[in-house]
């Protein structure tokens, strides 16, 4: 390999055929003399521009488009010598670091000797090593491209915005739940937003026993074994779901804060006493029809009980997560999208509430096309006031265009998967940790199962990582019609 | 001769029979490997501008007829054959030129195009060894004394054409041996005498077609021929073509021989034109026979025979292919490749065009 040419932070080296680099290795280009070396990424092989290679192509389809036929009589064999010209390879890598003294620095702004430098694959054990990839907590997140393991730093996921995204059926939901178990594993905290019900039998192996993690995954099915009464309400989060989830206007919001207070002040609030204040409260025609057609909706959504003793398991289970690890699945797999958006206000308020009075560490949440029950208003309250309470977000999503720019620009960690969309693309790579070169060149040709991993996961070096298989019922599968014939 | 095979078949190829020396490719290895050998570890200077170099001499005023003899497709199977060859410098040595040669001929057979093409071969020449390369290779091949010998050695500058030269005619001699009743094209004219073309070897390369009632045919893509003061290629009749348009009057000095007959043709639509040498030897009528068998059993575009323009593609060096050999030579000779600063360019600046173009 040789140094061709460098611009910004884009350098270009020509490799020949006997030299076997791919998109996304990494390169070390050393220069003895100047005590330093660059490390630099592939993010794209082209042919080398060599002169005379469209005479040559022509010339050897002259007969009306197929080949002539003859011999040649290449006594001294120069032909293995044109085709290995004709098959240089021009590689265009991004710098990402500068090696001096064994220590990194993410400088490009000195020069290597373009004769002198001398240019090798740098193999990623090494650069893991390096750059100190994996860390106190480490997960091991699948293998490299060169069969290495790929291990990253629990503490690197911790009070961080994440994102994993790609195309339908390549393998996200398997790398969220990989990552979820082994926070688990820590004794962290997860809770799910479970839209399709694919996290319900993480505690199973694949052939159906029980696994580690059995004891340590809560599933809460709304309106089922999860329920809440009033009294474990504030209104606030009861005013959020009337305005945002059922969308009630300002002045019965104003009516119904009354009644509420009315109702506790005579310590009398349930659902049955929140139907009777309303049939009985002084107030509007207009305004009482708005206010029950809002209780009628909360009673049929089922989640709101009046029997105490039914309402204590989401408690009951953040607490044992709390002490041994554990995940809380909140099952929203049949659930309406208004009662899934009660279900989404109610527990980010709730968990806001118990992490401001420490009753909670930090949770980290998975949610799952968040764009189907999260309010528009709730995004930017998630990435920014909610962490600084201890909820750290994964967004999961195959539509990368519902998570708004600025997730995206304060997103500290991507783990991308294939996309062949080039729209898809422009969404992600403007990620603030993230170059859109190397995004729209590597994910695109990502094969399933392998995803890009960006950020501080991996400090900051992309890395494609193939996602290690796990033992657990994942429940991912799309159900078939044909699948006997399949 | 209608469905006769003209070419009898060997393994490889129809190379010429036993009274033809048919070791010059291997003569051309030799003397290949045995420069280079010489040149081995030397640093060679990069060619700063590649050219490739044709050969044309034509002094003489001429009559050109201006009634055309107008000329009618003959579909009768005939098969068509071509040579070109190529010469390339590809660098310089501290003590020489490294040049390369490649040669090519082409058939028309079957309605196909099959080549066989030989080289490149690459030769370290220096002032030392240029003798005796040359004299080796053409000994091995002429085998006759001819009126080579009374010229002086080529010098280094003229070495690439006149090896390609020696290549040209050992590949017209195999076809003129090889082919029978078939139209054999030549790239260039008839004109004998110069170092290049040794009046007595053409002389035996046309008998020898005519033995075989082959018809030599040579196009020359440049002619310095005048009528008038214009080019003749440039005289275009109103006349539709295809048309010959015959000269008379040539005359030349010792030791300067026309073995052809020389004519303008038109062959296609279009305003080209090319001077067309026939073999003088062959009648009148033979001759404007070969040029309708060529219009009915090649392609002609631009007035110009596909066989020949394929010969030429063929054996041409793309600029691939000269790194390719200044890649062999670097990596089987070792020699270190230097580039030496060009003095315009070092000198003048952006008003020094290039040592090739001072």
């Amino acid at each position: 390999m040789k140094l061709y040419k460098k611009e910004g932070n884009i350098i270009q080296i020509l490799s020949f055929p006997n030299e076997t680099v791919e998109k996304g290795d990494y390169l070390l280009i050393e220069d003895a003399d100047a005590g330093k070396a660059l490390i630099a990424q592939v993010i794209d092989v082209q042919f080398a521009s060599i002169p005379g290679i469209l005479e040559e192509l022509l010339r050897s389809l002259p007969d009306g488009g197929e080949l002539i036929q003859g011999e040649d009589f290449d006594p001294l064999e120069i032909a293995p010598h044109i085709t290995y010209i004709q098959d240089a390879s021009l590689l265009i890598c991004k710098i990402r670091a500068t090696v001096e003294n064994e220590s990194l620095s993410p400088s490009s702004s000195w020069l290597p000797s373009r004769s002198q430098s001398t240019i090798k694959k740098l193999p990623i054990p090494t650069l893991i090593k390096l750059a100190k990839i994996d860390g106190k907590l480490p997960i091991i997140l699948g293998g490299t491209k060169d069969s290495s393991l790929l291990t990253i730093d629990a503490l690197s996921l911790d009070g961080r915005l994440n994102i994993i995204t790609g195309k339908k059926e390549t393998g996200k939901s398997h790398l969220s739940k990989l990552l979820m178990l082994n926070l688990i594993g820590y004794k962290a905290t997860v809770v799910v937003f479970d839209l399709n019900g694919e996290y319900l039998s993480l505690g199973m192996t694949t052939d159906g026993k029980r696994n580690a993690y059995h004891d340590k995954i809560h599933v809460l099915t709304p309106s089922q074994n999860f329920k809440v009464a009033l009294k474990q309400l504030n209104l606030h989060v009861l005013l959020e779901i009337l305005i945002h989830a059922l969308h009630l206007p300002g002045t019965s919001a104003r009516e119904f804060r009354r009644i509420w207070q009315s109702l506790k002040e005579r310590d009398m609030l349930n659902m049955h006493e929140l139907g009777e204040a309303i049939r009985n409260w002084h107030c509007n025609q207009h305004v009482r029809d708005a206010l029950f057609s809002r209780y009628y909706a909360l009673v049929n959504s089922c989640f709101f009980t009046d029997n105490i003793a039914e309402a204590t398991f989401l408690e009951e289970c953040v607490f044992k997560a709390k002490e041994h690890g554990g995940a809380i699945i909140i099952n929203l797999r049949n659930t309406s999208p208004i009662d899934r958006q009660i279900v989404v206000e109610y527990l980010l308020a709730k968990f806001v509430e118990l992490l401001t009075s420490s009753r909670l560490k930090a949770i980290f949440l998975f949610a799952e096309e968040a764009h189907l029950y999260l309010r528009e208003t709730y995004w930017d309250d998630i990435v920014t006031r909610m962490r600084h309470f201890g909820i750290f977000t994964t967004f999961i999503t195959n539509q990368p265009d519902t998570v708004r720019e600025n997730i995206y620009r304060q997103a500290d960690n991507i783990f991308l998967f294939n996309f062949t969309n080039e729209h898809d693309l422009e969404v992600v790579s403007r990620a603030a940790r993230v170059d859109a070169e190397t995004v729209k060149s590597i994910a695109r040709d990502l094969p399933p199962h392998y995803c890009l991993g960006l950020g501080r996961v991996v400090k900051d070096f992309p890395m494609v990582i193939k996602v290690k298989a796990l033992d657990v019922k994942t429940m991912g599968e799309t159900r078939l019609f044909f699948k006997d014939t399949n | 001769m209608i469905e006769q095979y003209t070419i009898a078949t060997t393994p490889k190829y129809n190379f010429p029979q036993p009274t033809t020396n048919t070791t010059l490719p291997q003569r051309l290895i030799e003397q290949s490997i045995h420069s280079l050998k010489h040149a081995q570890n030397q640093p060679f200077q990069l060619n700063q501008q590649i050219f490739q170099q044709t050969n044309n001499i034509e002094t003489q005023a001429l009559q050109l007829k201006l009634q055309p003899i107008p000329l009618q497709s003959k579909h009768e199977e005939t098969i068509v054959a071509a040579v070109d060859t190529s010469s390339m410098k590809i660098g310089e040595t501290a003590t020489g030129t490294l040049i390369a040669v490649r040669g090519a001929n082409v058939w028309k057979q079957n309605r196909n195009y099959r080549y066989i093409r030989l080289g490149p071969f690459i030769f370290h020449i220096t002032e030392e060894n240029k003798k005796e390369v040359y004299n080796t290779l053409q000994t091995a091949y002429f085998n006759t004394q001819h009126e080579h010998n009374h010229h002086s050695p080529p010098n280094l500058q003229q070495m690439p054409t006149r090896i390609a030269s020696l290549l040209e005619r050992w590949l017209q001699t195999t076809l003129t041996k090889t082919i029978n009743n078939g139209l054999i094209l030549f790239d260039g004219s008839l004109t004998t005498g110069t170092a290049d073309t040794p009046t007595s070897l053409m002389k035996e390369i046309l008998e020898a077609a005519r033995k075989r009632r082959n018809i030599v045919l040579a196009f020359s893509k440049m002619t310095n021929l005048r009528f008038n003061g214009h080019l003749i290629t440039d005289i275009l009749l109103e006349h539709k073509p295809p048309y010959l348009l015959e000269t008379v009057g040539l005359k030349t000095k010792p030791p300067i021989v026309l073995l052809g007959d020389i004519y303008v043709a038109r062959l296609t639509k279009g305003n080209y034109a090319f001077r067309l040498d026939i073999d003088k030897q062959v009648t009148p009528e033979q001759k404007i026979e070969a040029v309708e068998k060529l219009l009915g059993n090649d392609l002609l575009s631009q007035s110009y025979p596909e066989t020949l323009r394929l010969a030429h593609i063929l054996c041409t060096f793309t600029a691939n292919e000269v790194i390719a050999m200044q890649h062999f030579t670097a990596q089987a000779y070792k020699l270190k490749i230097i580039n030496r600063p060009d003095m315009h360019r070092l000198l003048f600046g952006p008003f020094g065009k290039g040592e090739n173009n001072a």
